[in-house]
């Protein structure tokens, strides 16, 4: 899907803020859809990388850390 | 700059603390000399939210006195400092360049503040920045739009733009800046000054306020490499209270400064950092490239195969944070906010967490592959970003062929590449376009290496005066 396919409209905005619930000020769905669809676009043929065969082993950067535990500490 | 006080102003922070050592001048002297530059220039730069006259004089006072009375306080005892105001001073309002955040006073200093202050500093103000770091241009609705001192009419970059212009006007010796996409880096490219983004977990974040906790990190920006190896080696360091920091012993940054490059193996990857660039900074980068090769330095062409679409997952990262940090504030009070901040705090309100984890998926194949890399080479160079300072409050730019990209996507093409990582990346001013406007190269180093940037930064500094250029302000 090309970054020019509206396959993302001001109501579709409405919604996944609804879903997230973030209250949208009128007129904000249209400020922030150019932006938001062309990120979603990118985001989305990332995904689609992420998700071949060839990465199937690859974890995410950030991990839970444990402190370390050195001699003297408790 | 009037005669003696300008001489003071432009001394590199390394020479004005020998000579504080060395009782040739006085911290006052310093510190006088600072803050009437900051007076003759912040009008035109609005580089500073806030002066910290008088009490930076009565500390360069006190430090004037220890250094009569025999006592050293450490490396940077009396040179006067510029802290970006997201980092937590006492006493002193953090703004964040926000509205939000205009009447919050820490009650302890940020961890990299207290090492500062451990060290001799002397802060003579807090920086203007993007708001909430959370941009590029540090065109900041609330404080002021910051300004390049090489042409008040372009922009200084961000989020850092107030350290960056302070340092490359002769406001401060040095400054901390903050960087999470680029926000060291970019600044100190387009103001002409050497900046680095440690390598995650190398510099606590205690006291700073976040944009993105997986790619936070605080670091100096100096007018040259051996200031900036001095500031690094008083912040660096594991700390209790950031449990991010790493183990990893400090070493001394400025001891390997003068040992040059030869043998050393540079990496290149044409496939990716030098096709998509202004004609002036490839001209510029691959001029640094021969110097480099002149002085002893070997070329490596490398091809990392998945560097290609890192900056989907750097916005994808860089917004989903940021969105969380600010989830109660977004919905309190989202009219304090600025309107470019406030759109991309939504639009991270909107990505997917299953987004978010495949791009800290790619976050680690790409680093293995710079690690695979990092056998062949010992650090890489390239651009910094793709083009020279624009007009202030362009939110396009023109890199190549008369075609028009997004600013913020166009501008962390190069600097996401270490955030993403967690790689050091040094940035180190390498020319000037025909406008008389800096550019900038990155060194990127392997994890905790921060002393090879530093190595191959003196040495090209040896070789080039770039670094010595002043704007004529």
């Amino acid at each position: 899907m090309s970054k020019a396919d509206p396959f993302l409209g001001p109501q579709d905005v409405r919604n996944l803020a609804a879903y997230a619930d973030l209250p949208l000020a009128p007129g904000r769905e249209e400020a922030i859809l150019p932006v938001l669809r062309a990120w979603l676009t990118d985001a989305n043929a990332l995904s689609r990388k992420m998700s071949a065969a060839e990465h199937w082993n690859l974890t995410p950067a950030i991990t839970f850390i444990h402190p370390s535990i050195e001699e003297g500490e408790g | 700059m009037s005669g003696t006080q300008g001489e003071l102003a432009s001394l590199t922070l390394a020479e004005a603390a020998r000579r504080v050592k060395a009782r040739e001048v006085s911290p006052v002297e310093l510190v006088d000399a600072s803050l009437e530059r900051i007076a003759a220039v912040n009008d035109r730069l609005a580089a500073f939210i806030r002066v910290l006259d008088p009490e930076a004089r009565q500390v360069a006072k006190a430090a004037e006195m220890m250094v009569m009375a025999g006592h050293d306080l450490g490396p940077l005892h009396g040179v006067p400092i510029g802290v970006k105001d997201n980092v937590a001073v006492r006493g002193f309002p953090t703004t964040a360049g926000s509205r939000i955040l205009a009447d919050w006073v820490p009650e302890q200093d940020a961890t990299v503040a207290r090492r500062l202050r451990q060290a001799g500093a002397v802060f003579v103000g807090k920086l203007n920045m993007h708001e909430f770091a959370w941009g590029g241009t540090s065109d900041n609705p609330h404080y002021g739009t910051v300004r390049n001192p090489w042409n008040t009419e372009r922009f200084p970059a961000g989020s850092s733009g107030g350290s960056g212009a302070a340092v490359a006007a002769r406001a401060c010796y040095g400054a901390i800046g903050t960087d999470t996409g680029g926000s060291i880096r970019l600044p100190s490219a387009l103001n002409g000054i050497v900046g680095i983004r440690p390598t995650y977990g190398r510099v606590s974040n205690h006291g700073i306020i976040p944009l993105a906790w997986s790619m936070d990190t605080a670091g100096p920006m100096t007018r040259t490499v051996e200031d900036c190896a001095l500031m690094f080696g008083a912040i660096a360091g594991h700390d209790p209270k950031d449990a991010g920091t790493a183990r990893v012993s400090v070493p001394d940054y400025s001891a390997g400064l003068g040992l040059g490059i030869k043998g050393l193996r540079v990496g290149i990857i044409p496939g990716y950092f030098f096709h998509h660039l202004q004609p002036a900074v490839l001209e510029a980068v691959k001029a640094a490239l021969d110097t480099m090769v002149a002085c002893g330095a070997q070329l490596v062409e490398v091809d990392i195969e998945h560097v290609h679409g890192n900056i989907s997952a750097q916005l994808t990262i860089e917004a989903a944070e940021p969105s969380t940090y600010h989830q109660r504030w977004l919905r309190e009070r989202p009219d304090d906010y600025g309107a470019d901040v406030r759109s991309l705090l939504e639009i991270g309100e909107l990505l997917l967490a299953t987004h978010y984890l495949q791009a800290q998926r790619y976050r680690s194949l790409l680093r293995n592959q710079f690690m695979d890399a990092f056998l062949r080479v010992d650090l890489f160079v390239c651009p910094t970003l793709p083009f020279t300072a624009t007009r202030i409050g362009e939110m396009k730019v023109i890199i190549q062929d008369g075609v028009e990209e997004d600013m913020l996507s166009a501008i962390m093409q190069f600097t996401g590449v270490p955030s993403l990582t967690g790689l050091p990346s040094l940035n180190i001013p390498c020319g000037f376009d025909p406008d008389g406007l800096p550019i900038g190269m990155q060194l990127i180093g392997r994890p905790f290496d921060e002393s090879t940037l530093f190595r191959a930064g003196a040495a090209y500094q040896a070789a080039t005066d770039f670094h010595l250029r002043e704007p004529d302000l």
